[in-house]
């Protein structure tokens, strides 16, 4: 058993640690707070492109040439080139939060690629690292960092992204990110977002050519209107997601402080009645061995 | 009393406006194009600028967008942009340190990525510092 200078130090160490915790606990919940506004804030803009992509897709000529029109059905799907932006964050201590994040990639990498010409843009620091130590294909000028989404970021990687698109150095994009299902779960969940889903979808219902349709005017050309909607739908996406990984990430280092913060009080609790026991134990001791002295120093005098 | 029609704008920064109008004119490549009550269905994309609504009370409301697209449908209007803000809310020597970044940034020379990324820039600064610098002097 160890003695009672060593428990107290141990006590004292957890009470320290348990400091750090509670403190990255408030700061967490606070930062969720903030994020969360923020994506409330987006929802509305996000649904109303969706639909507006929507709207517009059934009203033009789909064999029109247009980049954003490209389903690449031409190309069998293990073999188009994909490309996987992953969101994960620059720090760990958020429980599983980034190994879901990562375990799924991979996966999807694993399972759906017959050739080696996918690439990954990884969000956050930590991301980078892994997959760099593992040697995997990432693109190397693309370094963002997850704290603190904003338009701007958002702005930059939407660039990068669809300039590999529109050059055909990816066939597909995927984005991999945390979702908030309630306030206690997240989920790790993988999304395509070019080429456009609802795109396969209004090619695959035919209309039969008796049907009248209303007609829509595209201004300036319907080219043009494309053009600036479906990027618009891409940035709009990744700075959602990126504010929903970063309301996932405080949730997770907020439930990841909480269980530290709970199982250091265990701790410190069965740590204190072993320091009592002990005490007691060495009082007890004392006692006895004080009694015991007097006894023999008794015994001692009635001799005499 | 003319008729009024709803008029919805949205940002990536939320809802910018929501509400019945009388009429509005929005920022398109060849020109200012003003829509109004009854308009013909269609789908207008939106440039860099200054948009001006014109609330039920007759009185204009400015703000400043950026690209976007505007879909005109059943006397709705739905405007969804990758900025919207009020003129006075716009500052305007951030507008301006911006405009000289991304011009220097264009006098360098840099990818083709780099040239758009600049120039998007430089016509957001620009479009704002208009509208700003007009506020200003009302």
């Amino acid at each position: 058993m160890a003695n009672i200078k060593e428990i107290r130090d141990r006590i004292s160490s957890i009470e320290d640690t348990m400091k750090i915790t509670n403190a990255m606990y408030m700061i967490s919940s606070n930062k969720l707070r903030k994020a969360r506004k923020r994506l409330e804030e987006t929802e509305p803009y996000f649904f109303g492109v969706q639909n507006m992509i929507n709207r517009t897709l059934r009203h033009i000529d789909l064999e029109m040439e247009d980049v954003f029109l490209e389903t690449h059905s031409d190309i069998p799907f293990m073999s188009r080139k994909k490309g996987y932006v992953v969101i994960t964050d620059d720090k760990g201590l958020a429980g599983a939060y980034n190994h879901n994040v990562l375990k799924l990639a991979e996966d999807h990498i694993k399972s759906n690629n017959d050739n080696d010409d996918w690439k990954l843009y990884v969000i956050g620091e930590l991301g980078r690292q892994y997959f760099i130590s593992k040697g995997m294909n990432i693109d190397e000028t693309f370094r963002y960092t997850a704290q603190n989404p904003t338009m701007s970021r958002s702005r930059k990687i939407t660039a990068s992204v669809l300039d590999d698109y529109m050059e055909h150095k990816i066939d597909e994009v995927y984005v991999v990110y945390t979702t908030m299902k309630n306030s206690m779960t997240c989920e790790a969940q993988i999304t395509k977002l070019l080429p456009l889903d609802m795109l396969q979808k209004i090619k695959d219902i035919k209309l039969p050519d008796d049907v009248y349709r209303e007609e829509f005017y595209l201004e300036p050309s319907p080219q043009a209107v494309i053009d600036n909607i479906v990027p618009n739908y891409v940035n709009g996406f990744f700075y959602g997601a990126m504010v929903e990984a970063y309301c996932s990430v405080q949730n997770s280092r907020m439930m990841a402080m909480d269980a530290a913060n709970k199982s250091a009080q265990e701790m410190i609790g069965d740590l204190r009645l072993q320091y009592n026991r002990q005490r007691q134990a060495m009082i007890t001791q004392e006692i006895t061995e004080v009694a015991g002295g007097a006894r023999a120093l008794k015994q001692l005098k009635k001799k005499k | 009393m003319a008729t009024l029609f709803r008029l919805q704008v949205m940002s990536i920064n939320g809802v910018f406006f929501d509400g019945r109008v009388n009429a509005v004119i929005i920022p398109a490549i060849d020109g200012d194009r003003e829509i109004m009550a009854h308009h013909e269905e269609m789908v207008i994309a939106v440039y860099n600028g200054e948009m001006r609504i014109q609330t039920e009370d007759g009185n204009w409301r400015r703000a400043v967008v950026g690209i976007g697209s505007a879909q005109v449908a059943n006397n709705r209007v739905t405007i969804l942009v990758d900025t919207c803000e009020r003129p006075e809310d716009i500052d305007l020597r951030r507008a301006q340190e911006a405009l000289e970044d991304a011009k220097e940034k264009m006098r360098q020379k840099k990818s083709i990525r780099e040239y758009k990324m600049s120039q998007a820039a430089m016509a957001r600064a620009l479009s704002r510092i208009k509208s700003a610098s007009r506020y200003d002097h009302m």
